[in-house]
């Protein structure tokens, strides 16, 4: 306590001079040049730190003063006057009346390419919020830049909260922040809808009362004047219609959803007016060609970078006027799609759209459309269906069990009942989860799948606990049926394509070493492959006995109708197509294994590892399923030895085997009836692999070193070989 | 305070040389855990624990708030939270701590 009275009485001298602007009233002692000099004392690499502290935590810190880590350093390099919109407004900075349409359509440009930066995963205050008007449109005196400022502000809160609600987006996806900005709440949707449409009206008189008459002198003043306002009214209608079909997809009915397909088809019209006019807006003063954000009127990139967290700064380019239009009409394309899937009614059929779609790696704003419209807030499937009704739809389309007949004894039996609907309630969540993680982005995809096996293994166990049981029943009330493994045979094709899924990602997301090829296209066609066509034959003999057992119980009745019409099977086009991936799998297999005999694969050098840690590692998720129970490094090394041939296989006659399953799998594909671009794009794989694997049996090349190369570009699972 | 680490510092006993780091160690662990004040280069100033420093004075500071120059007009009043920041030693300007930390602290500011 006595040093305590000497301090402050030292205080007096060295708190003087420093600046106070700290909330609190403590008074700074400046120690610098002791500091240094302490620390100078200390030996090159020492840490002086608090034993609590160590390398560990600093490896955390944020690098002051490094641009790649320091976002504050930003804001101080400028040399210009950072203002916000108030302070803009003040110092007279910004105009928020009588602007001009080059002005008006220059802002309106500039604030559409910052929607897009948003939506592909840049913060609202990088992007949207650079544009001052938008931070307060009640300042803004100018009707029509006021109407437009109130819609982008809706346009973004709508699609946040779209995006938020069907929760399919990672942090490389979005950034659902608004960083306490208004959205525009005080005004209602239809409000803001109103002042579009009324600007909208205004235009359009000025666009009618410039255009040009018969036999009248041109004025080139007066024409101009009618371009600007045409492109300026082509600008405030697409946003109003962009923003009344996003209010579309809030409703809960189905009829909505066709509404907002004609609403985005007719903003899609407007779109090549509005690149046809990009150079009436007034441009940003610095070169943006590079990404670098547009410097003009009403924009000020770095007005929110104090909102930004301590992260790593993250660079938003704003993409260029000239992509912008390219970019709608990507978006407007996905949305229409999108509005299609309310025409699927079968859970299956929606589960391949769901896999189509993602295919395509859409934008987190469509797929959240997507997932929105699939299950809407009433947790209906497009909010009339029970999840329960669609998947016992989909095992009658599948397997057609027994229990689900109406014609069977147990369709109206209480017990089995009660049976059949705790199962189809308990597949419903893991099935929901199932479409939700193919609206995630494709990366994300594949981990997500691995995770949900273990989900539909607990189902398996009790698809099959359910069918014993049925079928218990069953015996007793009607001998001569069975209800064996149906509801089993449903989940196991579920499981395998997941599994099948969870593989072929591997290679369009390009985590697999060339010598790891062989064995994870041997499990997908000597194992999960040969599962998928096993299970889908039971399920098809399954469909044929209940269809037997309905003709004879028609014919009891009827005896003459039922005339034998050759129907198509409704599983045989997705046997075929298993049957196609299949071999190609088999062909890549032999073909990797051939390769390999050759000494053309590179393989790395196990120190740490092994091939048996990388074999494991690939299938570990297949861990947590029981049927097909996974197979091990040492159960896949045996029963892919070719010495158990006689005599062994050398690597011509498994180019040769190849070449022969690469020929299968084209003459099935051939004889596919109206075949779909995923046909195509696999004969396009299929054709030149046949050639290339007929030179190599003949000994093409055999002498080169030079490693074979895998081109994916014309399927994203199975590469053509390249021999160069 | 310079004078001080001068008169013994250059020394021709090893041994008080030893002392002398061994004291520069003993005040700077002193200052641990103490609430620091450091103005950069480029004028922000930031507030945070003194958690870590090293021989070339680079400082780590825990629970760190970002102050702007006072010169700025704008945005000023807000700090900004960085949380665990360096500031690499030839960025740093000046170093305050609190007065009223320096009551248990053995060489900075006590006994000058």
């Amino acid at each position: 306590m006595v040093m305590k009275s000497a301090v402050e009485d030292d205080d007096t001298g060295w708190g003087l001079g420093i600046p106070e602007k700290m909330k609190n009233n403590a008074n700074w002692v400046d120690i610098t040049h002791e500091f240094k000099g302490a620390c100078k004392e200390l030996n090159l690499g020492e840490l002086l730190h608090d034993k609590l502290f160590g390398l560990f935590e600093a490896m955390s810190a944020i690098e002051m003063m490094d641009p790649k880590m320091d976002a504050g350093m930003i804001g101080n390099q400028v040399n210009r006057k950072v203002l916000n919109f108030e302070q803009a407004i003040k110092e007279g900075a910004i105009k928020v009346k009588d602007l001009s349409l080059p002005e008006l359509i220059g802002i309106i440009d500039t604030c559409f390419c910052c929607l897009i930066t948003w939506l592909e995963g840049h913060s609202l205050a990088q992007t949207v919020f650079t544009c001052l008007y938008v931070h307060n449109p009640d300042l803004i005196e100018e009707p029509a830049l006021k109407a437009f400022a109130l819609g982008m502000l809706k346009v973004c809160d709508i699609a946040r909260e779209k995006v938020n609600k069907a929760a399919v987006f990672e942090e490389e996806d979005f950034q659902a922040m608004t960083y306490g900005f208004k959205m525009a709440n005080n005004v209602t949707d239809l409000r803001v809808t109103g002042m579009l449409k009324d600007v909208e009206d205004e235009l359009q008189r000025k666009v009618k009362s410039t255009r040009s008459r018969q036999g009248e002198q041109r004025n080139p003043e007066v024409e101009r004047e009618h371009q600007q306002c045409l492109a300026l009214f082509n600008r405030i209608k697409f946003t109003r219609l962009l923003l009344t079909a996003l209010i579309a997809f809030t409703k809960k009915e189905t009829s909505s959803v066709g509404e907002a397909q004609k609403l985005v088809a007719q903003a899609a019209d407007l779109l090549s007016p509005i690149h046809s006019s990009i150079q009436h807006g007034i441009q940003s003063q610095n070169d943006t060609t590079k990404g670098d954000h547009p410097i003009m009127m009403g924009f000020e990139p770095l007005v929110n970078q104090r909102l930004l967290p301590p992260t790593f700064p993250r660079y938003a380019k704003i993409i260029k006027r000239e992509d912008m239009v390219a970019y709608f009409s990507k978006l407007i394309e996905r949305i229409k799609t999108v509005c299609d899937v309310i025409n699927t009614t079968n859970l299956h059929g929606i589960l391949d759209f769901f896999c189509e779609f993602s295919e395509q790696s859409p934008c987190v704003l469509s797929r959240s459309l997507l997932q929105t419209t699939f299950l809407i807030d009433n947790k209906k499937v497009f909010g009339t269906h029970l999840m329960q009704d669609m998947i016992k739809d989909a095992l009658r389309y599948f397997v057609s069990p027994p229990v689900l007949s109406y014609k069977c004894c147990l369709f109206n039996n209480h017990q089995a009942k009660d049976y059949i609907d705790s199962f189809v309630t308990h597949c419903s969540r893991p099935f929901c989860s199932l479409i939700q993680i193919h609206g995630h982005n494709r990366a994300r995809q594949r981990d997500k799948l691995g995770h949900i096996l273990e989900e539909f293994a607990t189902l398996q166990d009790e698809a099959e606990k359910v069918d014993a049981a049925l079928h218990s029943l069953l015996m007793k009330l009607e001998p001569q049926r069975q209800h064996l493994a149906c509801l089993g045979t449903w989940i196991l094709y579920h499981n395998l394509r997941i599994m099948i899924q969870y593989l072929l990602s591997g290679f369009e997301l390009e985590l697999y070493s060339m010598h790891e090829y062989y064995y994870i296209y041997w499990y997908l066609s000597e194992f999960l492959y040969a599962w998928l066509m096993s299970t889908l034959s039971r399920a098809d003999s399954s469909q044929m006995a209940e269809e037997r057992i309905q003709e004879e119980q028609l014919k009891g009745r009827s005896s003459k109708k039922t005339k034998k019409k050759k129907k198509v099977r409704p599983l045989s086009k997705e046997i075929t197509m298993s049957q196609a991936y299949q071999n190609m799998c088999a062909g890549m297999y032999k073909t990797m294994v051939a390769l390999d005999m050759d000494g053309k694969v590179r393989k790395p050098q196990f120190e740490l590892d092994s091939e048996q840690v990388r074999y494991e590692h690939r299938f570990a998720p297949f861990n947590s399923v029981v049927t097909p129970p996974p197979v091990h490094y040492i159960q896949f090394k045996e029963m892919s030895d070719l010495k158990k041939y006689n005599p062994p296989p050398g690597s011509a006659d498994l180019y040769m085997a190849a070449s022969k399953h690469f020929q299968q799998a084209k003459l099935i594909l051939e004889n596919v009836p109206s075949p779909d671009p995923e046909v195509n794009r696999i004969l396009k794989v299929a054709k030149p692999n046949i050639v290339v694997m007929k030179l190599l049996a003949g000994g093409h090349k055999k002498e080169t070193k030079v490693l074979p190369e895998f081109d994916f570009s014309a399927h994203k699972y199975f590469p053509v070989v390249k021999i160069i | 305070m310079a004078t001080m680490i001068e008169e013994n510092g250059p020394s021709t006993h090893e041994q008080t040389e030893v002392s002398s780091s061994s004291q520069a160690r003993q005040k700077l662990e002193g200052l641990l855990n103490k609430n620091m004040r450091i103005r950069m280069t480029d004028g922000r100033t930031l507030v945070g624990l003194f958690l870590c420093t090293d021989r070339d004075c680079n400082v780590i500071l825990g629970s760190a708030q970002e102050f702007l120059k006072s010169t700025d007009t704008f945005s000023q009043g807000e700090p900004r939270v960085l949380g665990l920041a360096m500031i690499p030693g030839h960025h740093v300007v000046s170093i305050e701590v609190e007065a009223d930390s320096l009551d248990d602290t053995q060489g900075f500011g006590t006994n000058h």
